[in-house]
Parts: C-alpha cells; structure tokens; sequence
C-alpha cells in the first residue's frame, strides 16, 4: 500500500511533514514522538487509516478504535489542562488577594483591593462594584465606595490604561488607593448618596441578601419581584450579583457587582468564585475596623495615661511641697512668735528712748534686724503658699467619690445613703479641690443633719464648656421663707456643727465665679446646682469671643 | 473707751499686745486659751477679740466658730504666724486677719477698720 503520510519512515527531511515547524527540526529524527504529537493528528494520516482499515486486515478495526480511543482522551487531557490553568491562575489570584488582605490593618487599604479584585481583568473581571457597609449601630446598609467606570468611553480608556501597565493585584490596588480612591467616591457620590437602607426594611433585596448570608444573582432586575423598581433604576442595569460580606454571624456589608459595560452575561462560576472571596474580604474589613477602633481606644487610653501621670506627678509635687510647707510653718512659727516679741518689745522700747539716748542706736539694729528676719520669712512662706496650685483641671467623679468617702461615717450614723454614679467620658473640670471638696462635704452633710434614713443623691451632667453638678435630697419640706433662712449668713435655725453654712458655700464658690443654685420644690426636697467649668477663664474668653 | 479680747497662749505677745493697745487707747483683757477665753466672755462684753490660731494644743479657728455661733455680734480679727490661713475657707468667718509681726501697726489698723465697719 503506498502511505501518504510519513508515520513509516524513521527519518524524514525537512518539508516532508507539513505540521513540523522550522523550529521543531528534532522531530524529523525523533520517530515516535512524531507519531503521537503530529501524525495521529494528521489528515494524511487519517486517510492511511482509512485506507487501511479498508484493507480487510484483522488488525484494522482495532488500530482505528485504539486511535479513536486515544484522540478522545486526548480532548479531555487538553480540556482538563485548560482548566488546571484557569484554576491555577484564580488560586494564584486569591492567594495574592488573601495575602494583601491579610497584612493590611488600613480600612482603606481593604476596600481599595476588595474592590479593585472585583472588577480587574486579572480577578473577577465585573465591570463596576459598590460597597455598602453597616453603620457603628448596625442599623443602617450606607453606600460606602464604588469602583468601575461610568460610561464606555471612561471603560475604555480605563482598560487601555491598565493593559499598557502589566500590574499585580496589589500594585493596582495601592495605584487606586492613592490617585483614585477620592476620584471614584466624588464620581459615585449621587448613587452611593441613596443608597441608605435600614436593615429593619426586611423586604429589601439587600438586606435579604445580608439575613440570607449567600450570593445572589438578580436578572431582570427591573421587573423582579424582590427587586425595588427605585434601586434597580439607581443601578441602571438589569443583571448584577449581590454578595453579602458575614464574618461570624456578624453583618458587615453588601457588595454589588454588575458588568454594567460589557453586558457580560454573570455565571454560576463567577458567582461561585465570588463567593469564594466575600469570607476574606468581611473578615479583613472587620479586622480593619475593629483596629480603627482600637487605635482610638489606644490614643484615649494614652490620654488618661498621660493625664494621670501628670495628675500623679502634681500630687507628688504637692505632697512634697506639704512637707515642705509643714516644715516652714513650723519653723516660721517657732521663729515668728519669739521675734516678734523682740522686734514688739524693742519698738515699744524705741517709743518711750529719747533721741539723745546712745542706747537707741542699738534699740533701732533690733528693730531693723527683726523686722529683715520676718521679710524673710514671709518670703519663705510664701514662697512655699505659691507652689500650690489654687485651681487646676480634675476628674470630678473622683472629686465626688472621695467627699462622699470623706462623709462616710456621718452617712452611717444616720443610716444615711450618698448616691453617686460616675458619668464616663467627663472632661476634667478646672477648679479648686480644697474648695469644691469642702462645699461637696458641706452640702451632704447639710442635707443630712437633723434627719435620720436620708437619701442625698448626687449627678454630674456635661453642658457645653461646663460640668453640671446636682446635689440632691427629697425628705424635707422646706418652705421658701426656711430656705432664705439657709441662705442667711449665721442663720440660727442652722447648725453650725454641719459645717459652715450653706451661704458660706455660695459666697466662696461665688468667689471662684460658681454660681451655686438651690431650689426647694413644693413637694419636697432641696437640689443645689454647681456649674463648674471645665476650661480656664482664658480658654472659655477665647470660645466665647469666636 | 473700746474693749478688746487678747487670746495667745504666749504670755510675752499678750504682754506686747496689752501695752502696745493700751496705749492706742483701748481696754484690753487678755485669755491664755479657750476656756479662759469664753469665761471672760461671759464675765463682760467685749467689743473685739483678735484670736490667736494655734493655742497650744487648742484651736483659735474652733474658738472662732464658737463665738460666731454664739455672739455674732462681737467682732473678731485672726492673728497667726501662718498667712496661708488666709485661704483656708474656716478663717474666712473671722472679720478681720493679720500675720504676726512685731510691727503693731496692721493689727492697730485692721482692729480701726474692723470696728468701723461694725459701727463701734
């Protein structure tokens, strides 16, 4: 029989087989090889086959089923090659994604390649992509970002953009983080503005989507029972796929994504790899935020810390000036009292001396003497007076806590009960301790004195620049003429043993420019009402004047 | 002629105080402490007490407290080695204060001006 293909030779020469390319000479020698790479493929061959298979050899039938057998299997190695590939080049892809998800903290950072993913040719290749993220409160779906162009020639432009710059998922995604991220916030601003959905509205396609935990595909948007006619007209698009983003059972966001451009129909294979992604995506924007908040924990920790320390350092500091101070007081008084009594006894002396007397000269040194030495004691002491700081700023639930701890044994034997609960996040408050400390005392007591199972209950407000501060009881009556009588300085129908009055309480916080409120309702009860500042008189000039 | 009430537990400074009031013009008793200080008070009025704060183990603030509880109507000047009284919140009952000084000449003026001001 003559063949027309060359799978019987052993060698060949160059031209002699049509499918072997120049730069495949090694075929030509390489007999084998040739058969199963480019002979079993061959037409030429095909025709040998036939023409042997018309030959009635008993071996016929079987070389043509074998052949048959083996182009199939063949198909199918191609085939699975082809797809190894594609399932290599997504587990390459979510690899890459995983990791850039996985170093990042930076709320931005997360959604710049959540979404860059999305809607790159080297990822899910969708068109365009929206992110909408709870709120704090988690009550509310608000349109947070979106990515993707907005008319063709942008797609194209975009496209031509990016083919011309070979890059990685990350360099693309820091590329958009930096140069675009504001761009496409402003760009999308009218649709991602609507795009605030109460979670309670559990008729929403979204928020189904978000309780359902799963992808959806919505087609025929504009005539989908589920689908609000209003929002499908915001997409503009009939087709697009909502991922719901769930790390935890905890609701994060939604991501829409849509090929709003190409038309490009979305498969179950798209849907599936997408899928695929929203785990690390959710867990890497809730770890992201959470860290934010972290951060802002951290900076108001770091805060207290630094005010604490300074707290602590300035009681140290007062500490050793009173130890300081007691010295000095003990000392002056010590030298005080006997100086004065030369220093009074030599001007006395001075007085009744006559001018001539040679012994004045003397009598005058022990004045001039004594009277340097008290100069220079009062410079010591007030010296030691000036390192303490009159005012300044401090948390007034401790200053509240430790009057109350200060009255406590009174409380007690009067089976009284102080009420305080410390209001968190107060700003300091800019006063004199001594001062607000004593009145706090005083007004307890005063509340309590006389009566037995009283309640006083205390409460510290913020209003604007200030801290308002309640101290209030309900078990007497006092009618308006006892409670001017309260007011009254040295007032009989007060007790002084309580302290010293409630007007000496006014008119030293008065002094410090506290207005002091005292109001006795007719039902009963006395409130007093403090309002403490909590900036510096220059500070609160300069808020006022702006 | 104006009485005044000298209480310091330091017999040389009441000694002072005595001759150097005198001769301003004024009666003047003098008390060691507080008990000896409320019996004169009750023996016989008294138009001024200038206290001492520290009375040896006693207390001239308490002393003030008391009398002001119980003849607000008798005026009274602090006289202590310690200025820093001046803040405290307790020694603001008193009318008048003066750190201590061989130099009367304060004490006679604030003990003017604190009589003035009380119309006696």
């Amino acid at each position: 029989m003559e063949w027309e293909c060359c799978w019987n030779r052993a060698v060949i020469a160059p031209g002699e087989c049509p499918h072997i390319q120049e730069d495949d000479t090694e075929l030509l020698v390489a007999h084998e090889r040739r058969i199963l790479e480019k002979c079993c493929d061959c037409e030429m061959f095909l025709r040998d086959l036939k023409q042997f298979g018309e030959s009635q050899h008993p071996l016929a039938a079987v070389v043509t089923l074998l052949h048959g057998d083996y182009q199939r299997k063949k198909n199918q190695i191609q085939s699975l090659a082809s797809f190894l590939d594609t399932q290599t080049l997504q587990v390459r892809f979510l690899h890459e994604l995983g990791s850039v998800l996985q170093s990042s903290v930076d709320l931005d950072e997360v959604l710049s390649v959540a979404l860059t993913a999305i809607t790159a040719g080297k990822g899910f290749g969708m068109n365009r992509a929206f992110l909408l993220l709870l709120n704090k409160e988690r009550t509310v779906l608000v349109g947070h970002l979106a990515i993707g162009p907005r008319h063709m020639e942008e797609a194209w432009q975009v496209w031509e953009e990016i083919s011309c710059n070979d890059m990685d998922l990350k360099t693309l995604a820091h590329n958009f983080r930096t140069n675009k991220l504001s761009a496409e916030r402003a760009k999308f601003h009218d649709i991602l503005e609507q795009m605030t959905i109460e979670v309670s509205r559990t008729d929403h396609i979204l928020v189904k989507a978000l309780s359902s935990k799963h992808t959806i595909l919505i087609e025929n948007a504009f005539h989908h029972p589920d689908v609000d006619p209003g929002f499908a007209a915001l997409l503009g698009i009939d087709t697009f796929l909502l991922m719901p983003l769930v790390f935890h059972n905890r609701h994060i966001g939604v991501i829409i994504a849509d090929n709003c451009i190409t038309h490009r129909p979305i498969t179950l294979n798209d849907m599936r790899s997408l899928e695929t992604f929203s785990f690390p995506v959710a867990f890497a924007i809730e770890r992201a935020s959470l860290y934010d908040r972290l951060q802002v924990e951290l900076s108001r920790v770091t805060e207290a810390n630094t005010k604490l320390r300074e707290q602590q350092e300035l009681i140290v500091r007062m500490e050793k000036m009173a130890l300081v101070g007691r010295i000095t007081s003990s000392v002056a008084h010590s030298i005080r009292n006997p100086l004065m009594v030369i220093g009074g006894f030599a001007r006395s002396m001075l007085k009744s001396t006559p001018e001539v007397d040679p012994k004045r000269t003397y009598i005058e040194s022990i004045v001039t003497e004594t009277a340097q030495i008290e100069s220079v004691l009062d410079e010591i002491l007030n010296y030691s007076d000036s390192l303490f700081p009159a005012r300044d700023f401090w948390d007034i639930n401790q200053v509240v806590e430790s009057a109350i701890r200060d009255v406590q044994e009174m409380l007690l034997q009067k089976n009284g009960v102080c009420l305080f609960t410390p209001e968190p996040s107060l700003p300091l408050v800019y006063v004199d301790i001594k001062l607000i400390s004593y009145c706090l005392r005083s007004l307890i007591i005063s509340d309590c004195e006389g009566r037995e199972n009283e309640t006083v209950t205390i409460a510290a407000h913020l209003r604007d620049n200030y801290i308002q501060l309640t101290i209030a009881d309900s078990g007497r009556v006092v009618t308006q003429e006892e409670l001017e009588m309260l007011l009254t300085p040295f007032s009989m129908t007060y007790d002084m043993r309580g302290g010293l009055g409630l007007s000496l309480c006014r008119s030293m916080l008065e002094r410090q420019g506290i207005p002091l409120i005292v109001v006795a309702p007719p039902e009963g009860g006395l409130t007093y009402t403090m309002t403490l500042p909590t900036i510096k008189e220059e500070q609160h000039e300069k808020t006022t004047d702006s | 002629m104006k009485r005044l009430l000298i209480v310091d537990d330091e017999a040389n400074i009441r000694l002072l105080y005595a001759d150097e009031l005198k001769d301003e013009g004024y009666e003047v008793v003098t008390a060691a402490n507080v008990a000896e200080a409320l019996q004169k008070i009750q023996e016989g009025t008294f138009d001024l007490a200038v206290l001492d704060i520290k009375l040896k183990n006693e207390s001239g603030i308490e002393l003030l407290q008391q009398l002001v509880k119980e003849r607000h109507d008798m005026p009274t000047i602090l006289c202590s080695a310690f200025s820093c009284y001046k803040d405290d919140f307790s020694a603001w009952l008193a009318d008048g204060y003066v750190v201590k000084s061989g130099d009367l000449t304060e004490l006679k003026q604030e003990i003017v001006r604190v009589l003035a001001k009380k119309g006696k």
